[in-house]
Formats: C-alpha cells, structure tokens, sequence
C-alpha cells in the first residue's frame, strides 16, 4: 500500500466519520466535529494529490460491483491530482472556517452531513478512471451542492429559485456529459478511461467532435462559462459562505478538468476549431464576467461573477493551447496550458478567500449589499486584510498569486506570433487585448468592493454595530491569505508538479513549460522570464523608500493635520459617500450598450405646487442580459408545451389503460 | 468638422493685448515666490453674481488671463491664491473658513470688488456676517462695484508677477 492510497481511504474515513457526527451529534458540537473531520479528510487529499505531484507516486483501483452495471475504477494521475490538490488548498481553510461560521447558521443535520460528502466528492471527481465512476462521482457532487445552496431557504426564498435554477443547470450539464461519455465507450469499445485512450484512434472525426461538443456543454455548466452561467451568479450568493467558497474556487474548476481529460487526454486532441471554440468561449466568459461583476452591488453575487471571469480566463489559456499544439507550437502550447492550471490554484485560493471575507462581512452585518456597508475596515480589521490580500490577487497585481499566472498566460499568446496558421495569427491579439482590459475592469471591481465594504464611514447601522468574525472564521481566512502569499513567492516550486500535470494532456503537450533555478522562472521557448521572489523585495524596497523619504521631508517641514476637504461643507455624513452602485455608475455608462441597466426615476410633486418635489426614488438593476434572452424565451417554450401535455393527462383510467395498450402495441411492433 | 474649420477661420482671433501689471497694488512679501505662475480658486461668499460676471469675462477669449500664467482651479487644495467676492453671508462664513484651512501655504486671500472689501451697499444687512477680513487675512484688495475685467487682469498680472 502506498501514500497514494493510504490517503484515499483516510478520505473516505473522515468523510464518512463527519457524516456521521453531522447525523448524531446535538448542534452544538455538531458542527465542530463535521469541520474537524472535513478538513482532516481534505488534508488527506492533498497529501495524496501531493504524493503524486511531488513523489511521481500514481494510483489505479478498481471496486467492483458498486452499482448493477458495473463498477468503479479510480485513476489518479497528475493531472487529476493537480486539480483535487487545488480541491485541498480551499477546503481544509474553508472547514475550519465553516465550524465558526456554521455555529451562527446554517447548523442543520442535512447541511452538516452534506458539507463533507461534497468536500470528498470535488476531491474524488478527478480520480475517476471509468465512465459510470465519473457520472456518480459527478452526481454525486450536484446533489450534496444542491442540500447545500438549500440550506438557508426557510428564512431566504431567493435559495429556493437558485436552487431551482441549480438543479435544472446541473442536471443538463449531466446529460450531456453521459451522453459524451455513452459515445465514447460505444466508439472506443472499452468502459475505462485507459480502454478509451487506447481506442481513441478508432473514433471518426464527426464522432469525436460531438464527444467534444457534448463534453464542452456539460462541463461548461459546471464552469460557468458564458452562456450557461445562468446558475452560477444565483446559487453561489445562497449558499453559505464556506460552501460558496469551495464551489467557487474548486468545484467550477472540474468543468475545466473534464474539458481537457475528455478532449485533450482520452480524445488525445482535435482540429484547430476546438481550441478556437475554447478560446472564444473563454474571451466572451472572461468579459462579460467582468462587466456584471463591476455593476454588481451583492457582494457574493461580485464575487459568482467574478468566477465566471476567471473560468473565463482559464478556457482562453486551454483553447490558446489547444490551437498552439493543433498548429504544432507544443513549447508554446505546454506554457499556455501551465498557466491555466496554475491559474486554477491561484483563482481557488484567492476566491475561497474573498467568499470567507464575504461571509464574515455577511454576518457581522447581515447583509449582502455593498450600498449597506462602510467603514468594516476599522471595525473588523483581520477580514479587511486578509480581503485586501485576496482582491489584489483578483486583480492580477505583482506581487500576488493572481498576477503570476496572468503574467504566464498573457505571455504565452503574445508570443503566439509569428504563427503560421492565420488563424491563430488573427485570434492571439484579440485575446491578449480581452485578457489585458479584463486585467484593468477586474481592478476597478475590487477596488468598489473593497473600498465601499471597508472604507470610509459606516452606511447603516448594521454596519456601525459590525465586530469582528470568531476565531475560527479568522483563522480559514489568515490560512488562506497565506496560501495566496505562498503561491505568490513560490510559484517555483511549483514547475515540476505542474509539468507532471500537463502529461496527462497529450493532446497539448509535452515537455518542461517551466524551468527555474528555483527564484528564476524562465519559460521554455520564450524569450522570457520572471522572478517572482525578486519582483516582491523590489516592491518591498520601493515601498519603504518611499515611506522613509516621505517621513524625512515630514519631519523638515512644519506639518498641519486639517481634515479632508469635502467642498466646505458644514456637515458631511455618510449619505455623502460613493456607494458601490455610484462608484460603478461611470463605467456603468461606458458599457451601456452591453449591459443594459433598467434606470427608473419617479419623482412625486407636493399637491399644491408642482414646482416642490416631495420625493425622489431611483431604481436601477442590471439583470443578466443573457438569461433574459437566451432561457426567458425557452422556458416560456417549455411551459406552453407543459400546459398543452396537459390535456394527455385528465385523470380517465380508460385514457391511460388505452395509452398503455398502444404503447405495448407499438414496442410489439417495432422489436419485430 | 468642416464648418467647425470655417466657424473658427471667419471668427479670426477675439483677444486683445492685455492691460500690463497694476504697479500700484501692494503685496505681501511671499507673494514674490510665485515668479508668473498663480493658481487661483474662487469664492463666492455671497456676491450679486456682478464679480463673477468679470471675473468669467477676465478668463474669456478676449481677456483671457490664462496667457499671464493665471489658471482657475477646482479646488482649494491646487490653489496658491483665493479670489472672494461678496460680503461674506451668515452661511457662508464657515465654509470660506473651512476653504482657506484646506488651501497649502504659503497662501494668498484676494478680495474682489467693493462688497469683499467692506460689504458695500449690503453693510449692515440682516444675512450679511461681515466682510471678507472679518474670517480670514486678506493680503490683496481689488476695488470696483463690479471691477472691469481690464482691472482683474492687470491686478492678476501684479500678483503672479514674473
């Protein structure tokens, strides 16, 4: 028995110990028990996705006879270790954080129970090695995340419909994944993803473009990509903050896992059009992301789309990938596609991050609305640290985690030139200007977010009474700011795990993207390099010139404290402030066409003179452009047709005993 | 575009040769720092509007101080000089206050027009505080009910010297 899978079933151990305190311990201790267990069962996760990313250890079982048809074998090689280890990274923070923040909430049996079982199966997803083990796996996952985006519906009926538009979402996204997959063992002839591999050659090109089609759609919902995110900016503000925060920075990443495993591993690659496909899709996710990110008031609902970006930007690097080995630049492939998947370490860390600072904001004021906060900053000052952290990584700043693994991908497409394909040529720039403007618009988001929740003067009286998180809550979130700084410094350590990880890709890539005398990173085939570690000191000296040459001349000149000019005002209140939805209103504007807002100004006049106004309300939202008209206009379809199967059914047991009949009667008929 | 061109083709050029430096204008001593270059912000403490029909014609293209290295600014933090007209009402006493707190020194207060010197025809009225060195030191007084903008430019021009 090796690490590997001495680590699985401590997994499966304290997954199965923490179900069983969520059903028998009394709430109190419930909690504690279920986050203790949870994290030591990620933990254990991530020394197996360890042992395999660092030992070169691998792993292949097989438990049959699990379900009637067959059952289910487990392969965990790099590739799927990378992604449960970035599973890990989130998770063991993201219990520990849970207990202090389920003791104030969502503490109920089914919650509890569910917490670790999704935690156990976003780990066990990539170690799926056969088709009807990916599909329980998979499911397995929806069902857990659905109990959990339900878990605060009596009080909140808004978790109902996101939950409504989970299940629905999810459960397409299963269909088109079975059916890839039913595809795939029909054509390959083998069940097993290593039957699948060796029969890859036998599918034809329509076939295996519908694989990748089918595998785009139902792993794209689970990413969230543009246009099947609908889900996504609904159910993760519901759900508690923890959860969101696993569903964010981990479980979105699987959709990315399942694109490359069926399309770059198992159908070891296809025409140039499926990269480009990724990569639009990418662009256009990453955009619009951004854009509803910027006008978003709900803090979490910032954050969902926010995630949709990232995804977003982690399709442009497979799909550049994807083109780049399609048109045999596998240097240059292998770069691009190391910078996705540190990208997915990077992005789980930093949004599991930012949805712990929004749950500890959401409990100490109750509310979600930016509009509603102010001045957290002074009140609750380990949350605003540790946000801040975690925003400067959204925003792609040096010296952060977020900045290292844009630097990657924007370097890899800038030097996609000179390409011999035309489309690449033509593709390349259009994605570094997207990538680079989602650079800017994700900076000008956090800096809304950060500045209306924790800067400034209190907005409600939610926000003045608002105190700092318990221990637990801070410590998730110190942990998980250091794992943002930890990957900051040290993405070196890094190139040799991420190397074995992109083997598995043997549709994209072969060879070291990555060499590095562990300061230096130098990419390969690129003019290059980057010192991540160096790039911080410079920071850090820089900064501190500064503020040693600023105290100098302080202490030359003679110095008045006066306060900040507010235009002479006698009185400046809070009501003076941007809010959030102010401080996006320029933008707002700028991208009016794109995102068309629904501004509503009524103005009511006293009765005696139309000349003094009484009173002003403004309204404005942004609603998803897409859901309004890609699924208003299908679903209202589907209910047309619902309403009119209405008349098939009318109660008559004649009718039905008729129905019956002719079916039989047709079976009879057709099996002839 | 092309009417634009014409409009400014047939309009030809509107400024005439400025007035030069009134040398009869006392200044303070750190007024000499300022070598041709003074950023102004004005007040309005409660003037008829009659200065600052002047002064914006002082700034306009005839005028037009700005060539004497004078700018208008947004705010009193960009600010070498104020520039006050009016008597100085009940309401406005604390923000020209707060105004000439928020402006870095070395700083210069101008008081434009008869009002801002010694309230003019509002003395004594019943929203009127008092006139504008009665809350903060004024260094350089420019007289006139309103002052022409030939009168604003040439004192402008003493001011930022150079």
């Amino acid at each position: 028995m090796n690490t590997t899978e001495a680590a699985f079933i401590a997994m499966a151990v304290a997954a199965s110990a923490a179900v069983a305190a969520a059903i028998v311990l009394p709430a109190r201790s419930r909690v504690v028990w279920v986050g203790v267990f949870t994290a030591l069962s990620a933990t254990a996760g991530g020394v197996a996705s360890l042992a395999v990313l660092v030992g070169g250890d691998s792993f292949v079982t097989v438990i049959p006879d699990v379900f009637p048809l067959g059952g289910v074998r487990l392969e965990f090689d790099a590739l799927s270790a990378l992604f449960t280890f970035g599973t890990a990274l989130v998770a063991v923070p993201a219990a520990v954080y849970g207990i202090g923040y389920s003791g104030q909430g969502p503490s109920s049996r089914p919650a509890q129970a569910a917490w670790p079982v999704l935690v156990w199966s976003v780990m066990m997803v990539p170690a799926a090695g056969n088709a009807i083990g990916l599909i329980a796996l998979w499911e397995l996952m929806a069902l857990s995340s659905t109990v959990l985006v339900l878990a605060e519906h009596h009080h909140n009926a808004e978790a109902r419909r996101a939950g409504q538009w989970y299940v629905a979402m999810t459960h397409l996204s299963l269909l088109a994944i079975a059916l890839a997959l039913f595809i795939l063992v029909h054509q390959t002839g083998g069940e097993s993803f290593a039957a699948m591999r060796a029969g890859a050659a036998n599918v034809g090109p329509v076939a295996a473009s519908t694989v990748f089609l089918l595998a785009l759609v139902g792993f794209g919902v689970k990413a969230g990509v543009v246009p099947l995110h609908v889900w996504l900016p609904r159910a993760h503000p519901e759900a508690p903050s923890h959860v969101s925060a696993l569903m964010s920075g981990a479980m979105v990443k699987l959709g990315v896992y399942g694109l490359l495993r069926v399309g770059w591993d198992l159908l070891d690659g296809g025409p140039l059009w499926w990269g480009a496909v990724v990569l639009t899709v990418g662009l256009i996710s990453a955009m619009f992301g951004i854009l509803h990110a910027l006008v978003a008031s709900d803090l979490k609902r910032l954050l969902a789309y926010s995630t949709t970006e990232n995804v977003g930007l982690i399709f442009v690097g497979v799909g550049a990938a994807g083109m780049f080995a399609a048109s045999d630049n596998r240097p240059l492939a292998a770069v691009a596609l190391a910078a996705a998947l540190l990208h997915v370490l990077n992005h789980g860390a930093f949004k599991g991050l930012l949805f712990l600072g929004a749950g500890s904001v959401l409990t100490a004021t109750g509310t979600r609305n930016l509009d509603h906060m102010g001045g957290l900053g002074r009140r609750m000052p380990v949350t605003a640290a540790t946000f801040a952290i975690g925003g400067m990584a959204l925003a792609a700043l040096p010296p952060l985690n977020g900045f290292v693994s844009e630097w990657l991908l924007l370097q890899s497409l800038v030097h996609s030139l000179p390409s011999e394909a035309a489309s690449v040529a033509v593709a390349m720039p259009v994605a570094v200007a997207v990538v680079a403007l989602t650079g800017g618009l994700a900076a000008a988001a956090f800096v809304k977010a950060f500045g209306s929740a924790f800067l400034a003067m209190p907005r409600s009286a939610e926000a003045e009474a608002a105190h700092e998180s318990p221990f637990t809550m801070r410590t998730g979130m110190i942990a998980l700011a250091g794992v943002c700084i930890a990957l900051a410094l040290l993405p070196t350590l890094l190139a040799n795990p991420l190397e074995r990880a992109i083997a598995p890709a043997t549709g994209i890539a072969d060879g070291a993207p990555i060499s590095t005398n562990g300061v230096y990173v130098h990419l390969a085939g690129i003019q290059a390099g980057l010192s991540p570690l160096m790039l911080t000191l410079g920071l850090l000296i820089g900064v501190v010139a500064v503020f040693a040459v600023v105290r100098r001349s302080r202490a030359r000149s003679t110095v008045r404290d006066i306060p900040p000019w507010g235009c002479g005002r006698t009185l400046q209140t809070s009501r003076m402030e941007y809010t959030a939805t102010s401080f996006a209103e320029p933008l707002q504007r700028v991208f009016d066409d794109v995102l068309h807002p629904e501004i509503d100004v009524v103005v009511d006049h006293h009765t005696e003179s139309r000349h003094y106004v009484e009173s002003i309300r403004y309204h404005s939202e942004t609603r998803d452009g897409i859901e309004n008209r890609l699924y208003e206009p299908l679903l209202a379809v589907a209910r047309r047709w619902g309403d009119r199967a209405r008349s098939v059914q009318n109660g008559s047991i004649h009718r039905y005993l008729t129905y019956s009949l002719v079916v039989t009667v047709v079976v009879l008929l057709v099996s002839q | 575009m092309l009417r634009l061109l014409r409009t400014i083709l047939r309009a030809g050029r509107a400024t005439e040769p400025g007035p030069s430096a009134d040398p009869s204008l006392v200044l303070p001593s750190h007024a000499g720092r300022l070598r041709g270059s003074l950023q102004v912000r004005l007040v309005d403490a409660g003037s008829c509007n009659g200065c600052e029909a002047e002064f914006a014609a002082a700034f306009g293209p005839v005028y037009d101080a700005e060539r004497f290295g004078v700018r208008l600014v947004a705010s009193p933090r960009h600010a070498d000089a104020l520039v006050v007209t009016g008597p100085v009402t009940r309401n406005m006493a604390v923000p020209l206050a707060k105004t000439w707190e928020a402006t870095p020194g070395p700083k210069l207060v101008i008081a434009l027009g008869d009002c801002a010197k010694d309230c003019g025809v509002f003395a004594g009225g019943h929203g009127v505080h008092g006139s504008v060195s009665d809350v903060v030191p004024v260094d350089v007084e420019i007289p006139g009910c309103p002052p022409s903008p030939d009168v604003i430019v040439a004192a402008m021009r003493r001011v930022a010297g150079g």
